[in-house]
């Protein structure tokens, strides 16, 4: 019977399938970076891997850590800290427009800002890479900035493609204060601001999707000023709503220069 | 765990995982029919109308509806001599399923039309488009006009009907069978024999990688550039108005593949509904290339209904303008497509007028060139409108190439989106090459041992799944 002979066929298939991704969850490893993807009986009936955010310990109340269980809380210091900072700014090329502004922010209340723009980066390109927590070891901050996230606002399946690499980020950040600034969206994303704020603990993340911009003549990124003003947003969040508020009074200064800037061009490993 | 399967509202996508684990139980019990047609008749059927609930919930009982009408009709015009009843019947029948169509399709639509001219503001009526209706409604149509001229006889069986109305390959996407076609096969059913399976899901697998692999991958830079065409160089447009030539090409085919694949592996021959479109030299041989079933329905039930060319030049003219502009409403309800189905109209009607002096150029090899290059660049211009949300998208697209033409994107496209660029070449190569390159691996799967067939299978399948996980960089940075 042929189509009983096709049924078998694509039984061996599917048990292949659902063999690589019980033995190999993460894809089967070639060479180099390369693999082979699997996902199997695992995608087909949508069995995700916990987030591993053990990185961050929630302190929260129980009550309020039990109404959303997802999502870890840190408690808010009653004051902010007002002590100098060295803050390392990490992200996309979103940096562009908003570091100049940070860093008046920083000169002005005593911190150091060192920044790595990464232009093109994702998620996936930081989390598959040991770089974030390379620069952290290299400039010793105690806080950390990041901005990530406007190349992945139409990736498909974000949840299943990029929350590993989120997690990887949180891991390498570990226990350091942190603040994530979301992407200034100029279409619906597919999910990637409601991967970060449900991955990251409440105040960590700071949600531009809504604010008003002014872009650029590429139509994504904000102008210098409309930057500025996002940045000047942010600043206000951290102090008085974020869950590590810092010393950022407003600056005098426009613009000022970091510390340092790395950059790292798209296809840098 | 989420079993997509039991989950209404999404159809079952012949291209999805779950798609896969539901042959797995369909193919044996149609195996256990043993040839028995009404057996299987009545298996394909459950099936059918099971995938139509899951796709469109209770709205799936207006398909069986049409079949139960259209069926009751076709028999209630046979049995009459009367030309003045047989007529009334014929065109409240086509009424009622144009009517259904029309009005879960382009109600909305209409309305805002309505609110644009008169002012006003305007809320859309929550409708959901039950899923296949473009489809099931052509054919449907197509059959009562069929028995009413008198080229088949009313089907038998109602189930027979319900069964080719539904009949879950086709559902989707079409191909659009015509019921005379369709009902001769499905009257003297055999099941398939052993090549026939294995040329079947050779056909499917081939449509599975034009869809699921370079169809979706492209798509998502499509999708990118045409969201927001403001921050894209000439040369990102560029790419983007090829990429979406080759994009539509291989999603519609791909899954005019996938149904027809599967189709013969059931015992049915659906016909060939998309032959190399992209070598057409001209926009007419265009249209007898790309997605012919629908091509040849529009011409057979609109354009030769409307008289075709035997009412004069000028009337020939307005013919095919207004069987374009149908052709257009069809892929949607939004004045892009009008735009789409109105330029090619035109360019059909430039065509006719034309073919005196072309039929005059001698043919030579760089004339059939130049002339499918020239036939690519229309399609693939007028293919703008149709991608675009409206269009003043479709002019900065068009513009865009022209106006921010830039050299030096084109060393940065490829270091940034190299397997874009990959895929793309890939693609228009594949459609160019010798058909006999790609009969010959067709006949070494339908001849191999089942372990190369599986090999092929597992191949096919891992492509998709690295593709899937193949994101398109949005920007591009470097030097910029």
């Amino acid at each position: 019977m042929p189509l009983m002979r096709l049924t078998g066929v694509l039984l061996a298939a599917l048990l292949i399938f659902g063999v690589l991704s019980i033995f190999w969850h993460d894809g089967v490893p070639l060479w180099g970076d390369a693999s082979l993807k699997t996902c199997g009986l695992g995608r087909l009936f949508a069995i995700d891997s916990p987030s591993d955010t053990t990185a961050i310990v929630p302190v929260a109340a129980v009550d309020s850590a039990a109404a959303t269980p997802a999502v870890p809380v840190v408690a808010r210091p009653a004051e902010p800290d007002t002590t100098a900072k060295t803050i390392l700014f990490v992200g996309d090329s979103m940096l562009d427009g908003l570091q100049p502004r940070m860093a008046a922010y920083a000169e002005h209340n005593g911190h150091k800002l060192y920044g790595v723009r990464w232009y093109s980066s994702t998620t996936q390109v930081w989390g598959s890479s040991q770089r974030l927590a390379g620069f952290i070891k290299q400039y010793k901050p105690d806080y950390v900035i990041v901005c990530l996230g406007a190349n992945e606002l139409f990736v498909k399946d974000i949840k299943e493609k990029r929350q590993r690499y989120l997690d990887e980020m949180v891991r390498q950040i570990g226990s350091l204060p942190f603040v994530w600034i979301g992407p200034p969206n100029w279409k619906p994303d597919t999910g990637i601001n409601e991967m970060i704020e449900s991955t990251l603990p409440r105040g960590t993340f700071y949600l531009s999707k809504n604010d008003k911009f002014v872009r650029g003549k590429d139509g994504a990124h904000p102008t210098r000023e409309s930057a500025a003003q996002w940045c000047d947003r942010v600043c206000r969040w951290i102090v008085a709503e974020s869950a590590h508020p810092i010393r950022l009074d407003v600056p005098k200064k426009k613009y000022a220069n970091s510390t340092k800037t790395d950059i790292l061009q798209p296809n840098e490993k | 765990m989420d079993f997509e399967f039991i989950t209404p509202g999404q159809p079952l996508m012949m291209s999805s995982g779950t798609f896969w684990l539901v042959m797995i139980v369909f193919l044996p019990v149609l195996a256990l029919t043993g040839g028995r047609r009404r057996l299987m008749t009545v298996w394909v059927t459950a099936v059918s109308v099971l995938m139509a609930i899951k796709g469109s919930g209770a709205l799936a009982m207006l398909m069986l509806l049409t079949a139960a009408m259209d069926w009751m009709t076709a028999h209630a015009m046979s049995k009459t001599d009367d030309p003045v009843r047989k007529r009334v019947m014929l065109w409240t029948s086509i009424a009622c399923s144009a009517g259904l169509l029309a009005y879960f399709k382009y109600a909305n639509f209409a309305l805002a039309t309505w609110h644009d001219i008169v002012g006003g503001n305007f809320s859309p009526l929550d409708l959901v488009l039950p899923v296949g209706i473009s489809f099931y409604t052509f054919r449907t149509i197509s059959y009562v006009v069929d028995v009413y001229k008198g080229k088949m006889r009313p089907v038998d069986s109602l189930l027979d009907y319900v069964f080719y109305l539904t009949f879950f390959p086709c559902m989707v996407a079409g191909p659009i069978v015509r019921a005379r076609d369709f009902m001769p096969q499905l009257e003297q059913w055999r099941p398939a024999v052993e090549r026939d399976v294995w040329d079947g899901v050779w056909q499917f697998l081939v449509g599975l990688v034009k869809k699921a692999v370079v169809a979706d991958y492209i798509a998502q830079y499509t999708a990118i550039v045409y969201g927001n065409t403001t921050g894209y160089s000439g040369v990102e447009l560029l790419v983007a108005v090829v990429g979406y030539a080759v994009q539509i090409y291989m999603d519609f085919s791909g899954y005019s593949d996938m149904a027809i694949g599967l189709g013969r592996v059931m015992g049915f021959d659906l016909g060939v509904n998309f032959d190399l479109p992209y070598r057409s030299r001209n926009v007419t041989e265009f249209w007898r290339r790309w997605h012919i079933s629908l091509s040849f329905w529009l011409r057979d039930y609109i354009y030769i209904s409307l008289g075709g060319n035997r009412k004069g030049k000028a009337r020939q003219h307005l013919n095919l303008l207004a069987t374009m502009l149908v052709g257009g409403l069809w892929h949607g309800a939004n004045w892009n497509f009008v735009l789409w189905g109105a330029g090619h109209g035109v360019a059909l009607c430039i065509h006719k007028l034309l073919m005196p002096r072309l039929k005059a150029i001698e043919d030579t090899r760089w004339v059939t060139v130049a002339s499918v290059v020239a036939t690519c660049v229309v399609v693939a211009v007028l293919w703008v409108p149709f991608a675009t949300a409206d269009m003043a998208t479709a002019g900065d697209v068009l513009g865009g190439v022209f106006s921010r033409w830039d050299w030096a994107y084109i060393p940065v496209m490829a270091s940034v989106r190299p397997l874009l660029l990959t895929v793309i070449v890939l693609a228009i190569a594949s459609h160019y090459m010798p058909v006999r390159w790609l009969e010959a691996a067709k006949q070494w799967f339908v001849a191999t041992r089942w372990w190369w067939r599986l090999a092929v299978i597992v191949a096919v399948v891992q492509l998709v799944l690295q593709f899937a996980g193949e994101d398109v960089q949005p920007f591009l940075y470097a030097s910029f």
